[in-house]
């Protein structure tokens, strides 16, 4: 699997909000609720992220409740890559 | 029907590059039943017209189309299979030719193409005497919108034909300028890519009557059209091989008025939805399929007008639990001044099920919007979840052999 770096994740991240007309803060501890980042730009990121690797991910709502910051889905996707 | 009745005999023909009529095209040697298997538009009109003159049990299609084991089921259904380059394959069981009997095969976009039986009378939809015209016919051999145009020059006087071969759909309007064609039928893919490809020598061919079918037909082509042709007809058509030419509009505008649903007039198609499927009862259906038939396509009614946005079975794409109509999304971005064409799906994706994912053909290479301007475009337009998330550019607008491109 072709695996993204974090810092690559963040400027897909940062894409997905960029089209939104949104712009994704420096800051990691951001809260996702307070930029508007919902889940179906969560849907577009994951989409993203299988576009640059060309891996399908799976994962539903259920993994995703503890999830508040930016720095969490970073995490989580990171994280997901190496499943 | 017979070739006595025939009045469009004498009417000129364009075929590869040849000028000739009806009357004088060469005489093939068919059994019947026979599947024709052509390589190209002489043969096929050939056919046709050995068909109108003896009446015997056809089945016509392009080679491209048929594939061994559709060949091998036509001879076990009874067919000798002719084909170019190659000796006659005969029928494996004999039977009696139905006579008249000419065979269509359905466009084959949601599986194999199946059979379906017509004739050359319930082939013919137009019957009123026509203003003179000249044809440009760019479809596929034997297919329904083939067979509308070829029975409207063989059965009309005045209704010239010039067809154009599949190595020359990209050219076809200098070679339409060149022989005076001032009437078009195609599908919305076929002239997307010609708005697209060479607007300035579209512009050229003196056309009166365009007509648009086989596909859904979204309000910016139409318009793309008007720009270009304020003074002429422009019509599109729903029709298919089970139900025939059913719904005609002239206005100008995408979908058909809500008023015309469920009215029952004498020799007139009738139409319904049944849930979000358009359920037509046709005089022009095919052999077996009187009464009502479920076209499989979807419907949607909006301002007061019934939209036909795809096929059932891929026009509705669910997003988390939101229903979005893949035709309505498609309408919304081929409205885009800079797009030439536009493909909406719906892709499978963690957490919603699946999202409104687009490709796209920009009018100009060198002027594409990005996907952020389409997002936005998209946005102020369509509810969040309608919204595609994924925007991809192709370079050109791919066509399938049916002028199609599965949209």
């Amino acid at each position: 699997m072709n695996e993204l770096s974090r810092a690559h994740i963040r400027d897909l991240m940062s894409q997905v909000l960029a089209n939104q007309g949104r712009v994704l803060p420096d800051d990691d501890a951001a809260d996702l609720r307070e930029i508007g980042f919902r889940s179906l730009d969560f849907s577009e990121l994951a989409l993203r992220v299988e576009d640059a690797t060309g891996e399908e991910l799976n994962f539903d709502a259920p993994g995703l409740r503890r999830i508040a910051t930016v720095g969490d889905v970073l995490d989580f996707l990171e994280s997901l890559q190496r499943q | 029907m017979t070739v006595g009745t025939l009045a469009g005999l004498d009417n000129r023909i364009v075929v590869a590059g040849r000028v000739t009529t009806w009357r004088d095209l060469p005489e093939p040697a068919l059994p019947s039943p026979a599947a024709v298997l052509t390589a190209g538009p002489a043969e096929a009109l050939a056919a046709a017209r050995h068909h109108a003159a003896y009446g015997t049990e056809l089945l016509l299609t392009s080679a491209a189309r048929m594939d061994r084991a559709m060949r091998d089921e036509l001879r076990a259904a009874g067919f000798t299979v002719t084909g170019p380059g190659s000796d006659a394959e005969p029928a494996v069981r004999s039977r009696p030719a139905e006579p008249g009997r000419l065979w269509l095969l359905t466009s084959g976009s949601t599986g194999r193409p199946k059979r379906v039986g017509h004739t050359l009378e319930s082939l013919t939809t137009v019957r009123g005497v026509q203003p003179a015209r000249t044809w440009l016919c760019p479809y596929a051999s034997g297919t329904y919108a083939w067979w509308q145009v070829v029975t409207l020059s063989l059965t009309q006087p005045g209704q010239h034909l010039v067809v154009v071969d599949a190595d020359e759909l990209d050219d076809w309007p200098a070679l339409a300028a060149a022989h005076g064609v001032d009437a078009a039928s195609g599908t919305p893919t076929f002239w997307r890519r010609t708005l697209h490809r060479d607007p300035a020598a579209l512009a050229r061919v003196p056309l009166r009557q365009l007509t648009l079918g086989g596909e859904p037909v979204d309000q910016a082509v139409l318009d793309r059209l008007r720009e270009v042709f304020p003074a002429a007809r422009i019509s599109w058509i729903y029709a298919s091989s089970e139900v025939g030419a059913s719904i005609v509009v002239h206005d100008g505008r995408a979908g058909f008025p809500v008023g015309w649903l469920d009215r029952r007039l004498p020799g007139r198609p009738t139409l319904s939805v049944d849930g979000e499927e358009l359920v037509i009862i046709s005089p022009h259906h095919g052999a077996g399929l009187d009464g009502p038939v479920r076209t499989g396509d979807r419907v949607q009614v909006v301002d007061g007008r019934v939209l036909i946005t795809g096929r059932l079975d891929s026009d509705e794409i669910n997003v988390g639990g939101s229903k979005v109509s893949a035709g309505l999304v498609r309408g919304v971005l081929a409205a885009h001044p800079r797009l030439a064409w536009a493909r909406v799906s719906g892709r499978r994706a963690p957490l919603l099920g699946r999202m409104v994912v687009a490709e796209v053909v920009p009018t100009a290479s060198d002027d594409a919007p990005d996907e952020a301007e389409l997002v936005r475009w998209c946005a102020d337009r369509l509810p969040e979840h309608a919204v595609p998330r994924r925007i991809r550019l192709l370079p050109e607008i791919p066509v399938k052999e049916t002028l199609k491109s599965d949209v």
